[in-house]
Order: C-alpha cells, then structure tokens, then sequence
C-alpha cells in the first residue's frame, strides 16, 4: 500500500511542468486542497470549465491557488486513478475530496511474467480476467472463464463431455500445441482443468510479444498467467463458502429423422428391403414400418446432476499468512450410461515474514480425481444408426447377458459405426483415477532499501493415474461381441520441476524510474506409462488384476511401457524504464536451451515501447480523455509445444516387426526376429513466431468508458507440422512453411450508474487474417481430417488461409433432364458413363475453367475454418440488492466442414439429420441445394464441394445469472444466485454444434450441455 | 546484511554450476526410440532381421488390405460385387462399370491400394540400404556370409518387384521406386509405362536368380521364403504380360524358359487335394511358390499374426455376412462370388473346383436356413442377396486352434502356385507351336478333370480361369486384358486403351505432379 502510493506520487509530480495560466484582466484567485478518500493530499489537475488552457496542478501537499477569470464558475478536478469531479467555484477555499475510480485504477498492479507491473507502466496489452464474475458463472474448468471475455482469446468447447476446450490466442501459428502455455503459481502446465474457478485471484493474458517473450521457447501461443488466492498480513480469517447445485441437460441436440422419413428415404434410396425387413419383424404395414427409435433420446440423460462446493479460508497475522481451501465437484456426464467426474481439490498456502527482508513460502494443490468415460464411440453410432430397429430384441436368441437389438435384424450390417448404440455404452468400463500434487516453495529476499529483491522458486508437479478399462463377455451377433472378458490397467507417472531464480533491482532517479529483472530457470518434465492386459479376468470388479482367471496360455497377457523426458534450461532478462510515468520501455531477452531439437539453443528478444499522452502537458486542457496511451512492440517467441523429434531414423523392431516363418502344414509357424526403419526424419528446430502490436488505450467521458484497441501481426516461421508424403501413409514432420496472422482487437466497457441502478456493458471484437507466406518451395500440401484426407481434403497454398477447404463449387441441383444434356459436364459425363448418368436431382458442378469436363482444376477454396471476427457482449445490471448478468459470445465469417454428412460417401446406410432429408431434392423445382435421396449416395454428389462446407457463425448466450445479496449479519454477507450456462445458440449450421475444434472437420456428435443451477455464497 | 550476502552468493554459484552443466543436461536422445545407428553391422546373426520386416510389411497390410483385395477383384467377372450392399463403397461398382472419372479419382480405396503396393517398395528400399551397411563389415574372404548378404537382397528385391507387378496392373504407367533414401525423390519422381515396369521386373529377377536359395519356398532355410524359383516364375508373369497376345514375341521364349527350369528343377508338384490345398493341410506345399504365412501359435486367445486389422483381416473380410449364429465361419461378406463362375464351373463339370471355389450359404441364401460346407460348417444365409462366399479363404472349425473363433486365422495367404507355373508353360509352348499337353494334363489330373490331347490356347485360358477362380490377385482380369480378351467378355463398358487401368488416385497426383 504503501508502495502504491509512493509510485503515484511520484508520477504525479510530473503534472507540476507546464501551468502557466494567463492572467486575466478581471480574474480571482481560488485556493485549495485536494485529498484521497482517506484524508491524504493528492496531486490533481484542476482545470476551468469550459476556458481551454487556464489551469494548475495541486502540489505534494495537495494544495493549490489558481487565478480564474470572473465568468468562470466550474473547476474540473481529475487524477489519474480518480473519478473526475466538476465543482462550482465558491468563495472561499475548497476542500476537494476524489474518489478512487473503480472501474479503472492505473494503480492496478499486473501480475506479468516473473514479476508484477504497473498497469499504466504496461507496453504490453496484458488483458486481465475479472475472476468475480467468470467465478459467479458454473463453469466447471478455469478455461471457459476465457470464452467471450477477452479480446484475442478463441475459446471452442469441445462437445465430448469431460473434455478440455481448445483456447486460441490470436489465430492459429501452429499446428502443434494450439494452446497457451498457462503458468500457474509458477509451474508451467498445458491445462488448468484441475483448478477450480474460485480458487483464482488472478489471470492474466500475454498476447503479444513485449509481455510473453520472456517465456521465450513456451510462449508463441500466449501465455495466461494464474495466481491463486493468497491471504494478507493483519488480516482477519475470513471464511467463504461458495456452491452450486445444477444439473445438465443436452441442448440443440441434432434431430434425426425419425423411422417415417428414414424408411421413405431408404425407399428413394432404393434399400426397400431394409424398410420391408422393419415391418416383418418390427410391425407395420406395407412401407410404414412402426419402429421408430429415437436412438439420441436412448441414449441421452435429459437431467445430469453437477454439485460443487468450495471453501476458504483466508487470514494473516504480522509475520503469517495464510490460505486454505477446499473444493468438491461432482458431475455427471449426459450420457445414461455410467459416466461421471469426481474431483476433489484441496490448496494450501502460507508465507512467513521471517525477517523484514526475508520472506519464505510454500503453495500446495492436491487434487484427487475420479472419472468415469463413457465411451464416445456411441454417439457416433446415435447418429448412424437407423430408427428402424429397437434398442432391445427379445427375439434374438444369442444376445447375451442382454438382449440389445441389432441392425443386420433389418438387413444393414453391424459393425464399426453401425452397432447398437445403447450396448456399447453399455458394455463399458473406463475409469481413470489419480492424483496430483503441485509443490511450490520459494524465498524471497530484499535489499538496499527494497530495491534488490532476489527470489527462488522450486515448482513441482507429481501426478499418478490409473486407467482401468475392462470389456465383458457378451453377444449381440456376428460383429458386435466379445468373446473373452478383457481387461486393460495403466499406470502413468508424471514427475516435472521448475527451479526459477529471480532478481529484480527497482529504483529512481527523479522521474526516470527503471528495473533490471535477470532470471534463471531449469526445467526437467517426465512421463512414463506402464500397462498390462489380460483375457478372462472376471466380472466382478474385485477381482480385476492380471492373472486372476488366467486360463493356462489362453488367457492372454500383455504389456507395454511408454514414456518421455524432456529438459531445459533458460537465462532471461528483463529491464524497463519510464520516464515521469509518460515515456514507457520495456525491453526483454531469453535465451532457451531445449533437450527436444537438434538445435539446442535459441534466442527471444522483444523491445515495447509506450507513450502516456493524456499526461503530457497538450492534453490537459482537454477534458474527453482521462487516459490515452499507445504502445507498440516487437518481439520473437517460440514454440516447443512441437513434438520432440528424434532427427535420426527410427528402428522399429520387436513382435510387430517380425515375419512368421514355418506355417507348414498344420504346423505353427514362429516369428524371426526382424526390423524395419523408418527412414524418413527431418533435423526439426522450434517454431518461432515473430509479432509486431501495436495499441491504445484510454479512458474517456470521467472513466466510464475504458478500451483498447490493438493491431497484431504475427508471423510463424518454421512452421512445424507432419506433411503428408507421396506413396505413404506416413507424414514426416518438419519445419515446412511460415503463416502470418494478423488483425485487430478491440475492448470497450462502459460503466454508468443511474439512480441506485448501476450498469456496465462490455463489447470485444477480434478480426482475424490468415495467410500462409511460405511453404519452402512446395507447391502444396494435401491435408485434412485424418482417414477423409482423400476424399475431402484440406489444401495449404501460399498466400491463401491455412487448410482451406479444397473442392468443387456447387452451382445448383439439375433440375430436369433437358439441363444435363444441355450442360458440357453432364452431358459428357453421361455419354462415358452410361451405366451411372447423372440425373435430374444431381448436383451441378462450377466448370471453373470452362472446358467442358469436371476435373482437377475446377477444385477450388471453398472457406477455412478460422473465423474472420471472434466477439463477445457482456452486460451487467445492480439495483439496490439484485444483480443480473448476461454473457454472449460468437465468431462469424469461418467455415465448417460438414464431415458427418459427408460420411454418406462411406457409409450410405446412415441415417442423416432431419433438415438433410427435408430438405432433399423430390423434383423439378424444389431446391437448388440439396441432391435427391437416391442422388445423395451416389458417388458423384459426394466428392468434396461447398455442399458439404456451411457457415460456422454463431451467437451463443454464454451465460445469464440473476443474483440476491443480503445480510444475515451485519458481517455476514450472503448472495443467492440462479445461473444459466450456454442456454441458447443462434446458428444455422447443420450439426450439434458449431464450436468445431481443429482443421473444422465436424465430426461432432455430442450435443453440447446447458447448465442450470442455484448457487450460493457467503462470507464470515 | 551479512545474510542476504551469502544468499546472493550462494545463488550466484548455483546458477554458475548449472550453466557449466547444461549442454550435458541437454544432449539427451530421445526416450524410447531406438536410432538405427545403434544395430550392430558387425553382428552378421542380426542379418535376416531387415529382411523378415520386409515379409511382416508384406503380410500386414500391403498385399493383404481389405479394401485392395475387394479393388482387385471387383473388376473380375469372377465376383458379384463390392459390398454387401450395393450402396456401401458405391466406387467398387463403378469400378466394375469401368468408370476413371474424378468420382474414382477421389476414392480413397485407390488410394489405399497404391499405398499399400509402394509402402512396401519403400519398406523393401529402406532394408535394402540396411543389407548393404552389413555387407560393408563382412571381410572379403568371407564368401559365405557374402554370399547371404546377396541372397537376402534378392529376397527383398523379389518383395519390390512384386509390389510393381501389382501396382501396375492396377493402375498401368506407375513410377519405378527403387531408391527411396531421400524423401525430395518422392514429390519428382516420374512415371515409367507398364511395359517398362515390367522389364524392370524382368531385369530384377534375372539380377536376382543366381543368387536366391536353389530350393522350394518350404525347404528354404527360412520356411517360407522366396526362392530362385519363385523369381523364375514372377519373371514369367512380367514376360507373358509383354507378350501379350502376340504368338510372335520374344517374350513368350522367356516365358518358357522360366518355367521350365522351374520344370526342369523337379522340386514341385501339385498339392493332390485340390479341397485342402487351401486349408491348412496345403499350407506351403511343395506346390507353393510365394505364399504369405500368419499363425496364432497355437493360442486360443493373445498373440497372433493376422493379415490386417482384426475385423477386416483378409479372411474375415471375405467370410460369409448374415447371422451366423455365433459361429466363427463369418465376415464381412465382401466380393463374393459371381453366378458368372459359379455356372462356368458347373457348365464344364469341374466338381472339385466348384466345391472348392464356392462356399454356399442357406438354402438360395434364406437366411433362416443353413448348407452345409464339404467340412461339415453350417452357414446361413443371409439379407444381402448374397448366395455364394470364396471358400478359397473358408477355414473349417475343425481345423481352427481350440478356441479361436475368427474365420481364417492361422491359414496362411497362396499368392504363386506351381499350377500358374505348369500353364504358363503349357501356352507358351501352345502359342510357340508346340505341344502343351503334358503340363496341362497335370493341372487337369489334379482337379480330377479327363485330360484333353492337342490342347488350345481357348482351352488353356479357359483352365486358368477355373484352377485361378476368385484367387485376389486380379490372375482372370490380367489374362482378359493381355489376350485382349476383355471387351468380348465385358462388353462394350470395356473400352481398350484405357479400361485396363483405373485412375492414379487425386490425391497423389497433388502430391507429385508427374504422376498427371
């Protein structure tokens, strides 16, 4: 505190430059002093109202006199971190009070790599997260707290429950590890899904080069720093309690057609057996069988339960602080199969003041977890699967311990995606349970009157798991069964450090003000996995080891172990200087050492600089702006979330790798041992990505409205990624191309009070341009979702957005017969391929260079998946006691590639979603879109085209929460709340849901959750 | 102040002795990758170990692939169909149709198929290289062991050369792949013509010969192996397919000459029951001449050796679809069996061969009724319309290990038989002028068919196509299309010139230009 208000001070002396008010004629002297809310003089600006150029600033001791002319009648009375006053003039002198700004405070510390920094001071636009609020929403991990609230963040939920969302900062500049590197307390992890939401003081982003650099190697894709709740000195223990109640409920779930409009599109099709199949042994009569099962109804639980419960305690005294705090979150998964996430977290926090230099500290989480994983594979089936048979067949003789139902009762073949649904997520058991533990102890040692501070902090992170998978014995019918109980156990050890030395040295000299950071980390991180299987273990979970059941060698047994270790080692530096709080630099260097590449070392620098123009002497007579600052950086950050590469070739030896030799006769042959090397391998370096941003900030109409607005340019070099090759399967991975992002961010919040209603209402805006700059003399390269690569490719092209979608143009549906002959395509498609013409209710193709014939060159971009605009809206309402919130958030102007159609190409006997059947072709004029049912399994309508590519816009209501406070006690405040997360969506894509991750191949099934629940909060 | 002192100190040292440590720290392999300079050259024991991974590639996947296989066969009027279900791989029967138009292009069963046939070119390639960094550390009076490296490189390149043989029949002017070492070499290489792939088989297997086992494939030190003698009759096949349909080429002199030294050797004859030649009783008889070899060691469960992936495995993929109830004589009931072959054998009497070829199901496929197989297998029929399934791939319960019930495991895969060897002499002599009989009598003898004097080639193609029936590796179209045959047999969907092949796939040629 005391800091703070030093370093205000000593910016506001600056102020005193430049007040030579004009003498008036007729003009009166006004005297006075300006304070804080608690009495302590304030250097302010007092400007006349309405007189441009008369003014002063208040001195060290707050008083001031100024000579006003005799029309004036208002001062106008700001400080930078106050809410600016207009006060008549009255005759004697005026007592001036300022009242601190909420809503933006310069003073506001930062926390920013390896240290804190003044906001004002910041080159970097380092957006913080407002914990309070994203803690009000149910979210279940820390990254959904990112989705709509901060400008530059893409943040996709994954659809498959349990999963963690993918986080973007800034576009896409690797195909590696998308995600931000997230320090928490120290310890570098790639996920924060073991938080809880509550347990977060802090979270800052660090999206550009000046604020992330200094994490060198790990910081291309932004770096989002975590602090967790820590109490305060002199503090009284403070008790909060916190806790939801809610359940889950599948929202836009996918309609499918229903077994009506699937027996009518078999029969266009021309399948009429599997319809006549249906009503022999299902019911019906003639072609309207009577089984009509809703296979996602089957499977889906409309209400999955979700309680969590936190608590902490938070308290200091002269020489101990102290944090403790406990959380429980149990949810269950949406499916009605065994499924569900138990997480137990408990985080403990103290640091000692041993002396008045010498601190000491240790954090620890402990986090249990318990999950139950369905298996996912089920949905996909839901949504092959037809209507026309039941989820249960009593009459299938074999079925075994349950008679489920099966699809070759009607005539389709079982197997891959085609079995029962509601068996496989029955006949499952996934369940991984572990713990993990995150260790940090630091000392933190000042000198020479504070302005040396040395700190060193060992991090660690020990998790152990164990996955327990195990199939039963059971029967549908020829594919779908398991013959022998299979059991598979895995154990899985991470064990990871970072050991960080840090010293800091801060000082001045008048109004320059500077500081030298030089650090030190070593980090090791560690992975080994060891399992075990086994055939005819028993049923009963129990008994689940290898060996028990063992039935001499025919009980199977296997093993295997997998693991990695990764090391480096860094030296890194920071210095900045400002001079009177006006001119900011800031300048960072990191050098990384890295175990992963052939190239060892590498090099990160970054220079930020900023101008604080609202507190140059031109701007004061202005009353608009209360802040104006640019900033503009550059920097080079890297990337080593790349997979470590070997860079030599690969014996692949072992079982696997031998030939059978002696199958004589009846004989059994035996292997000889043999290898095979995998020839292809590349010397892989890090990605490194070089950014240029450049911003504003202000403030504006008395700190009501705050923003910033920031141009980015960044550009990835060595891009790392597997390129596909001719003849192989295999991809080999290298340093293949570069790709620039670039764009704007825009943040506005606006922050009013009218009456006893206060409201504030946030806008961010990011746009985003992708194009790739090189791809080191390639032409191109073919890349896709993996097994569709083929057939609906993704194409990378110089000076084109990454992976964009590579195929025909539809240009409409043939209508009739007459517009196939007399098209060139169509009617010389016809003419070679008499026995499957093209007919009417075909789509028609672009013919894009005119000569006559669909070919290779008529593919063209059709859209990429990256959207063009990423916003969000947050509106927040008070009155008296009731609070209310929404949050939307949406992308436009991306692509989605419809895959789950597109599978017809494959799979024809699916069942598809109801708008696709309705929206089919039925005759001469009914749509220009869509082909006919029997059009839509014929190979012709099914290549890669715009067919299958849909807009991904989306308007989401992320969440709105109406809440209560109230007192219990006068020192007891509760607040009751009522949320509801991701209740609605606004889109018109044609699938679950179009947060689609990845190259934007939706291959999504699984209906994203609503969440509704009643929450409350309290404090003792 | 003197504490903080010795802290910075102290501090100051740590990070010292860390910085000389580093680059140790650093310089570490990657965990659990084994690199290929870490073999033992000098180990001449490790010396067949680069060539029985070129046999796994083999068997794996890339002669055996699901999807491939039902590619090759397909276009044969010896198969019905694709899929079950006509709608299910739409492209296998446009294929059939003889359609190359982009809807082919864009199949990714091609694309499988030519990956498959080059993935073990490459595989081949790269053992290659490993052979000859063995071959560099035997001394130069160690002949014997010379003599090995030089054998085990003809293994390998027999391997390669057979991956052409079929790449080319499938897809006609395909690049020659025979070095590998640099990836760059992959996006520039050009394509050769189908006839100058098949000289280059030729060349390979008459750089090779001298140098393979003298020995049939099952007396070979390595069980299985190719030997001199399989290299003589894939040089046959790369010769007969050059000489087409032409009595007057060169080539048909190659022909003879191969197969009679494989003749000439007396180290083959013809397994006797034709029935069992495909079960396990004839695996690598003294008929067998190339044959890819699994096992599941005896093992009811665990361990096995399969061809592909456990549910589209070679075997399953062709078993019979429908309920079986339970039985292990199922599959995915892909390219059955024409009424095309089925009446061709019947028409000629050729009971053994029918009996052996077609595997019945239900009684005209009702699928509540069952037929029984010459083993003693019931196998229903089935919703598909399907009526017949290969019973070259059908593998008796009785003959399956105690336990296993996964159609076809343990049999192994017939590729070159001593049959192919016996009629390509008998034309070659035929189209030469000379009597074929004595060959051909063999053949017939053994399917229990009355032997014919003064045989004709019609009557030589004819036998082929009967003793071949619905054998996967494209023998019937391959005949078709050398004797220029085909368009009389498939009509006027057939078109010469062009029909002989199907596309290279889309995404290939994206990747490499010339391959346009």
């Amino acid at each position: 505190m005391l800091m703070k208000k030093g370093v205000l001070l000593l910016g506001m002396i600056a102020l005193l430059s430049c007040m030579h008010g004009y003498v008036w004629a007729q003009s009166r002297a006004v005297t006075g002093n300006v304070t804080d809310e608690a009495g302590n003089p304030l250097v302010a600006s007092i400007t006349v109202k309405d007189l441009p150029g008369v003014g002063t600033t208040s001195s060290e001791d707050g008083t001031f006199s100024l000579s006003v002319p005799a029309a004036a009648d208002s001062l106008i009375v700001s400080a930078v971190g106050y809410t600016r006053q207009t006060l008549a003039i009255s005759g004697t002198a005026m007592n001036i009070q300022l009242m601190p700004d909420v809503g933006f405070n310069l003073d506001e510390v930062v926390v920013i790599g390896y240290g804190t920094q003044r906001k004002g001071d910041l080159t970097a636009p380092v957006a913080t997260v407002n914990m309070e609020n994203a803690a009000k929403r149910t979210i279940a991990t820390p990254m959904d707290a990112l989705q709509g609230a901060v400008t530059g963040v893409q943040v996709v939920s994954s659809g498959a429950p349990g999963a963690s969302p993918t986080v973007r900062v800034r576009g896409v500049g690797s195909f590696n590890n998308e995600s931000p590197l997230y320090v928490v307390d120290g310890m570098f992890m790639d996920n924060i899904n073991f938080l809880n939401p509550n347990d977060i003081a802090d979270m800052s982003v660090l999206k550009d080069a000046s604020g992330a650099a200094i994490y060198g190697v790990r910081a291309a894709n932004g770096v989002i720093i975590v602090t967790t709740k820590k109490g305060s000195l002199n503090m009284k223990p403070r008790v909060t309690y916190n806790g939801y109640v809610g359940f889950q409920t599948p929202s836009n779930v996918l309609k499918m057609a229903d077994g009506a409009q699937f027996a009518a599109y078999s029969l266009a099709k021309g399948d009429n057996y599997v319809v006549e199949n249906s009503v022999a042994q299902f019911g019906g009569q003639g072609n309207s069988p009577t089984m009509n099962t809703d296979w996602y109804g089957e499977l889906l639980r409309s209400q999955a339960l979700i309680t969590n419960h936190n608590v902490d305690v938070q308290g200091g005294s002269d020489k101990i602080t102290y944090t403790f705090g406990a959380n429980y979150l149990d949810q269950d998964g949406i499916m009605d199969a065994e499924n569900y996430s138990r997480k137990y977290n408990i985080r403990m926090q103290t640091e000692a003041r041993v002396a008045p230099w010498l601190k000491i500290g240790i954090t620890a989480h402990l986090n249990n977890f318990n999950e139950f994983t369905p298996n996912n594979v089920a949905f996909r089936q839901a949504y092959f699967a037809s209507p026309l048979y039941p989820v249960y067949d009593p009459n299938l003789e074999l079925a075994d311990p349950i008679k489920f139902g099966t699809s070759a009762s009607i005539g389709i073949p079982s197997g891959f995606w085609f079995n029962n649904p509601i068996a496989t997520a029955y006949y499952n058991h996934s369940e991984n349970k572990g713990f993990q533990i995150l260790p940090t102890a630091y000392v933190e040692a000042e000198f020479w009157e504070k302005k040396l501070t040395f700190r060193s902090q060992l991090s660690q992170r020990y998790q152990s798991t164990h996955a327990i998978g195990y199939t039963p014995v059971y029967y549908i019918d020829n594919n779908q069964r398991s013959d022998r109980s299979y059991l598979r156990s895995a154990q899985a050890r991470n064990n990871n450090y970072i050991l960080d030395n840090l010293l800091t040295y801060r000082d001045n000299a008048g109004a320059h003000h500077w500081t030298v950071l030089l650090g030190q980390s070593t980090r090791e991180e560690r992975w080994r996995e060891t399992w075990v299987s086994a055939n005819d273990v028993p049923e009963s979970s129990e008994f689940w080891y290898v060996g028990q059941g063992a039935q001499g060698i025919g009980s199977a047994t296997g093993y295997g172990e997998g693991g990695f270790r990764n090391a480096g080692v860094s030296f890194f530096t920071r210095g900045t200087y400002d001079y009177d709080n006006k001119y900011l630099l800031t300048a960072t260097f990191r050098a990384d050492g890295s175990s992963k590449y052939q190239t060892k070392w590498g090099y990160f620098p970054s220079v930020g600089l900023g101008w604080v123009l609202s507190r140059e002497g031109f701007m004061e007579s202005q009353s608009l702006f209360d802040l104006l600052k640019i900033r503009g950086s550059w920097g080079l950050l890297g990337n080593d979330g790349i997979q470590p590469n070997a860079g030599y070739a690969i014996i692949n030896s072992g079982n696997n790798n031998s030939a059978i030799f002696g199958s004589i006769g009846t004989s059994y042959g035996s292997r000889i041992p043999g290898y095979r090397v995998s020839r292809f391998f590349t010397q892989v370096s890090w990605e490194v990505v070089e950014e240029w941003d450049g911003g504003i900030d202000f403030a504006l109409l008395d700190n009501r409205l705050n923003g910033t607005v920031d141009y980015y340019y960044r550009r990835t070099k060595d891009l790392a990624f597997s390129r596909p090759i001719p003849f192989l399967w295999d991809r080999v991975y290298g340093n293949w191309g570069s790709v620039a992002n670039s764009g704007w961010e825009i943040g506005l919040d606006w922050k009013d009070e009218v009456g006893q209603l206060g409201y504030s209402i946030g806008v961010n805006a990011t746009t985003l341009r992708n194009k790739v700059t090189d791809l080191g003399g390639l032409d191109n390269i073919m890349n896709g979702f993996p097994e569709w690569t083929a057939e609906f490719p993704a194409r990378i092209e110089e000076n084109e957005p990454i992976n964009y979608y590579y195929g025909y143009e539809v240009a409409g549906v043939y209508q009739n017969q007459a517009e196939i002959d007399a098209d060139p395509i169509a009617s010389r498609y016809n003419a070679v391929n008499p026995g499957a013409p093209i007919q009417p209710g075909y789509l028609k193709y672009k013919d894009q260079n005119g000569n006559g014939e669909l070919d290779e060159e008529d593919r063209v971009n059709l859209g990429n998946y990256l959207p063009k605009l990423t916003y969000g809206l947050n509106i927040a309402l008070n009155y008296k006691r009731f609070d209310f919130s929404v949050a939307l958030q949406g992308v436009a102007g991306n692509k989605i590639h419809n895959l789950n159609r597109a599978m017809r190409r494959k799979y024809p006997q699916m069942n598809a979603d109801e708008a696709f059947i309705n929206g089919l072709w039925t005759g001469e004029g009914s749509t220009n879109t869509y082909p006919s049912a029997q059009g839509s399994v014929a190979a012709w309508n099914l290549q890669a085209s715009s067919f299958f590519v849909e807009s991904g816009a989306y308007l989401r209501v992320q969440n709105i929460q109406a809440g209560y406070s109230f007192n219990i006690r006068e020192t007891i405040p509760v607040r009751v709340f009522a949320t509801a997360d991701r209740p609605f969506i606004f889109t018109g894509y044609n699938g679950f849901t179009p947060e689609v991750s990845g190259m934007g191949y939706d291959a999504n099934v699984y209906p994203v959750s609503a969440t509704y629940s009643l929450g409350l909060n309290v404090t003792f | 102040m003197n504490n903080y002192k010795y802290i910075v100190l102290s501090g100051c040292i740590a990070t010292a002795s860390l910085l000389s440590g580093c680059e140790k720290f650093l310089d570490k392999p990657l965990e659990n990758q084994q690199r290929s300079e870490e073999i033992d050259y000098t180990n001449l024991s490790l010396m067949y170990a680069p060539v029985s991974g070129v046999y796994r590639a083999a068997s794996d996947d890339n002669l055996v692939h699901w999807i491939d296989l039902s590619i090759r066969c397909v276009r044969e009027d010896d198969y019905e169909k694709g899929a079950p279900n006509p709608n299910d791989n739409p492209e296998l029967m446009s294929i059939k149709n003889f359609q190359r138009d982009v809807t082919i292009q864009s199949y990714w069963g091609l694309n499988q198929s030519w990956i498959s046939y080059y993935s073990l070119a490459i595989s081949a390639n790269n053992a290659l290289m490993e052979l000859e960094r063995f071959a560099e550390t035997i001394p130069s009076g160690n002949t014997a062991d010379a003599a090995l490296n030089r054998q085990y490189q003809a293994e390998v390149r027999f391997l390669r050369a057979y991956a052409h043989l079929m790449a080319t029949r499938l897809f006609g002017d395909v690049p020659i792949l025979s070095d590998s070492g640099d990836i760059a070499r992959l996006t520039t290489i050009e394509k050769s013509t189908a006839a100058e792939v098949r000289q280059f088989i030729i060349a390979e297997m008459d750089a090779c010969i001298a140098d393979l086992e003298d020995a049939r494939p099952n007396e070979s030190v390595h069980i299985g192996a190719v030997t001199r003698y399989s290299a003589l009759l894939l040089k046959a096949k790369a010769a007969a397919d050059l000489a087409g349909n032409d009595n007057a080429s060169p080539y048909w002199d190659t022909v003879l000459e191969a197969t009679d030294a494989i003749i000439a050797s007396n180290k083959f004859s013809l397994y006797p029951d034709f029935y069992q030649l495909f079960k396990l009783p004839g695996r690598l008889s003294n008929e067998s001449l190339f044959e890819l070899q699994y096992s599941d060691f005896g093992l009811p469960a665990g361990d096995i050796v399969r061809p592909g992936v456990d549910w589209g495995t070679f075997f399953r993929w062709q078993g019979p679809a429908g309920d079986q109830r339970g039985s292990a004589i199922s599959g995915a009931g892909w390219v059955p069996p024409s009424q095309n072959i089925v009446d061709f054998l019947t028409n000629r009497g050729d009971d053994t061969r029918l009996r052996t070829t077609i595997l019945y199901c239900g009684v005209d496929g009702n699928p509540t009724t069952f037929v029984e197989t010459p083993s003693g297998d019931r196998v229903y029929g089935n919703d598909f319309g399907t009526k017949y399934f290969n019973g070259k791939t059908y593998l008796p319960t009785s003959q399956m290990t105690e336990g296993r019930l996964e159609y076809g495991a343990n049999n192994n895969v017939r590729i070159l038989r001593y049959a192919d060897v016996l009629l390509l002499n008998a034309e070659a002599r035929v189209r030469k002028g000379q009597n074929g009989d004595e060959p051909f009598r063999l053949v017939r003898e053994r399917a229990n068919m009355e032997p014919i004097t003064g045989v004709t080639l019609d009557q030589i193609l004819d036998e082929r196509r009967a003793e071949f029936a619905c054998e996967w590796w494209g023998e019937r179209f391959n005949d078709l299309v050398r004797t220029g045959r085909a368009q009389q047999v498939f009509g006027p969907d057939f078109v010469p010139g062009q029909s002989e092949y199907v596309p290279i796939p889309q995404t290939q040629i994206d990747a490499n230009t010339n391959f346009r």
